[in-house]
């Protein structure tokens, strides 16, 4: 009695999971083969399997990587220096900032250590369109409208509160008589952050960094705002294209393919964290 | 969070100045650019929100003229039904995605084949750009030439609208959010069902709780802090909304999508009206704050209960 009630909720957890799988994995699927049909085979209404309800071609990836390459590769290219400079400086400062929030004792005015880890990680929560239209006349005075630069800052501002959260999480695990032996053996605290602890946490970094990425890769309301032609990145593209050419969805699908190409790749590769608990969250 | 001791034994050492200045240097970058970048134009903002923007000769002017932006808004049908909107879609998706985000949690924690497999697969949607996923379910949503309704029409049963309807709207745009967002929950839920002693599982067993039992007077109360956390962060995001519904619907038909973020940005930057632009999206940090005290008057709440 009792072994078959576990086998029918065995059998019910896998209905379940596989059913979301399917939830998951099929918009994914209509997407990527979109950008492998015919124009016809989009317009005469649903085809779902390739080679079975239609003949897929490559013409429109070969077309995003020839004719249209000028045009379509540009974002490409800025969203990989903006989400790659500003994730590596996030990355960076945010650890900086978590090592001294875990390693020194701060007090500015009634604010603590902890206070100060609170304010900084509740930036997160600042609705962007707040900041967004100040920033926008910030980046108009100082000529900052439309560059790498730009935007490669706003989006440190956007990832620190979570890089400084995770690599807090991760620096308070690290045991402080490593340091302190490089300390003793006459090293600068510079130099024991850098030498002894980062290569320490180097993985926990990386992973910070690949999600800082991720964010700052998919984030779309600031770069609308503050970019219109030069340092337009991957989703203003989309927005765009989509606008122009409306009807046209292989060509949209195959942009939009290699916009989520990265995250999933980074998901993928960081599954051991996430299962793990990359985000300290409820601790 | 638990922490080890601070280096106070470090500091003795090497002298107690030495080593805040040091503390202070690796902090200040991050400090400077929230200061520049988050806290300076949230200032900014607000004084917009109580002013008037002008360029004169080029050089930006911000004139002080009081609540007069505020009186306007009050009397904006517009924005009351931006933020009708976002409530809407906020509270619906959010509470749809915990309860799914729960179900999947629960069945992921059981132990099963291919767990790694179902954990990434499931996490994936979060991940990709909202902008992308807006885009593959307006294909999906299409009234000819997409899938939903081709199963509809296979089943025999009329098509829908899905982003035509007026009253359908909506409702398509909550359903990307809770296909995106769910993961989410997942996520944290996950990280909380491990965190709970298999201990208190087990003597509930052996009490003779069946499965049922123990999930809702065990294993539900003691997830409390993660379903709050789960919810509170969520929550907080879906405010924010505007990438899926500016390529979904751009907030039509007619205004029924249109979330507060979407209104605060047509005003601010495609009308160049700054000042009620900023007012608009300033109301959004009123909301965020109300959510935020509820959030800790509930988490007090749940620890209290705990402690009984």
């Amino acid at each position: 009695m009792r072994k078959m009630k576990k086998k029918i909720v065995d059998i019910v957890t896998y209905f379940v999971l596989i059913a979301w799988t399917v939830v998951v994995l099929f918009p994914i699927f209509w997407m990527v083969t979109t950008s492998f049909k015919e124009k016809l085979d989009v317009f005469l209404g649903p085809k779902y399997l390739p080679w079975v309800d239609f003949k897929p071609t490559t013409k429109w990836w070969v077309r995003i990587f020839t004719v249209e390459r000028r045009e379509l590769i540009t974002p490409f290219i800025n969203s990989l220096i903006v989400a790659g400079v500003s994730s590596f400086f996030a990355a960076l400062l945010g650890s900086m900032a978590a090592y001294a929030l875990t390693r020194y004792r701060f007090r500015f005015g009634p604010m603590k250590n902890d206070d100060i880890l609170l304010w900084i990680v509740s930036q997160r929560m600042m609705p962007p369109i707040i900041t967004a239209l100040a920033v926008f006349l910030m980046f108009r005075v100082t000529g900052l409208l439309d560059t790498h630069m730009g935007l490669i800052l706003v989006y440190i501002a956007f990832n620190l509160p979570l890089a400084v959260w995770i690599m807090a999480n991760f620096l308070s695990q690290i045991p402080r008589s490593i340091e302190e032996a490089a300390l003793v053996d006459g090293a600068s605290r510079a130099q024991a952050f850098f030498r002894v602890v980062i290569p320490l946490v180097l993985p926990s970094l990386s992973a910070t960094f690949l999600l800082c990425f991720v964010f700052a890769w998919n984030e779309f309301l600031f770069a609308l705002i503050l970019t219109y032609s030069k340092a337009q990145t991957m989703p203003i593209l989309i927005a765009m294209q989509h606008f122009q050419r409306g009807p046209q969805w292989w060509d949209i699908s195959a942009l939009s393919t290699l916009a989520v190409l990265f995250p999933i790749a980074i998901t993928i590769g960081l599954q051991r964290y996430f299962i793990k608990g990359l985000i300290p969250i409820g601790k | 969070m638990t922490r080890g001791p601070y280096f106070v034994s470090m500091r003795r050492k090497r002298g107690g100045r030495v080593a805040q200045w040091q503390g202070r240097l690796f902090l200040t970058p991050t400090v400077a650019i929230l200061l520049l970048l988050t806290i300076f134009p949230f200032l900014f903002t607000l004084a917009m929100a109580f002013g008037k923007v002008s360029f004169e000769g080029g050089a930006l002017r911000v004139t002080l003229v009081g609540a007069r932006n505020w009186t306007r808004l009050i009397h904006d049908a517009r924005f009351w039904n931006a933020l009708v909107v976002t409530l809407k879609i906020v509270s619906l998706s959010v509470l749809c995605e915990y309860l799914l985000g729960l179900l999947l949690a629960v069945l992921l924690n059981r132990r099963i084949r291919g767990r790694t497999f179902f954990r990434v697969t499931f996490l994936l949607p979060m991940m990709l750009a909202p902008i992308a996923v807006g885009y593959m379910w307006r294909m999906m949503l299409n009234d000819t030439r997409g899938p939903f309704n081709d199963f509809l029409r296979h089943l025999g049963l009329g098509t829908v609208g899905w982003l035509s309807d007026p009253h359908v709207a909506l409702y398509s745009i909550v359903l990307t959010d809770i296909w995106q967002w769910t993961p989410f929950m997942i996520l944290i839920l996950l990280a909380g069902l491990q965190g709970i002693p298999k201990d208190y599982i087990e003597a509930a067993k052996v009490d003779g709780a069946s499965g049922w039992r123990i999930f809702l007077y065990v294993i539900f109360p003691l997830l409390a802090p993660a379903s709050i956390a789960a919810i509170f962060l969520r929550s907080v995001e879906a405010f924010k909304i505007i990438d899926i519904i500016y390529i979904m619907t751009g907030g039509g038909p007619g205004l029924v999508t249109e979330s507060l973020t979407l209104y605060g940005y047509s005003v601010g930057l495609r009308a160049f009206d700054l000042a009620y632009g900023a007012t608009i999206s300033f109301s959004l940090f009123f909301v965020v704050l109300a959510s935020s005290m509820l959030f800790f008057l509930l988490t007090r709440r749940a620890r209290q209960i705990s402690l009984e």
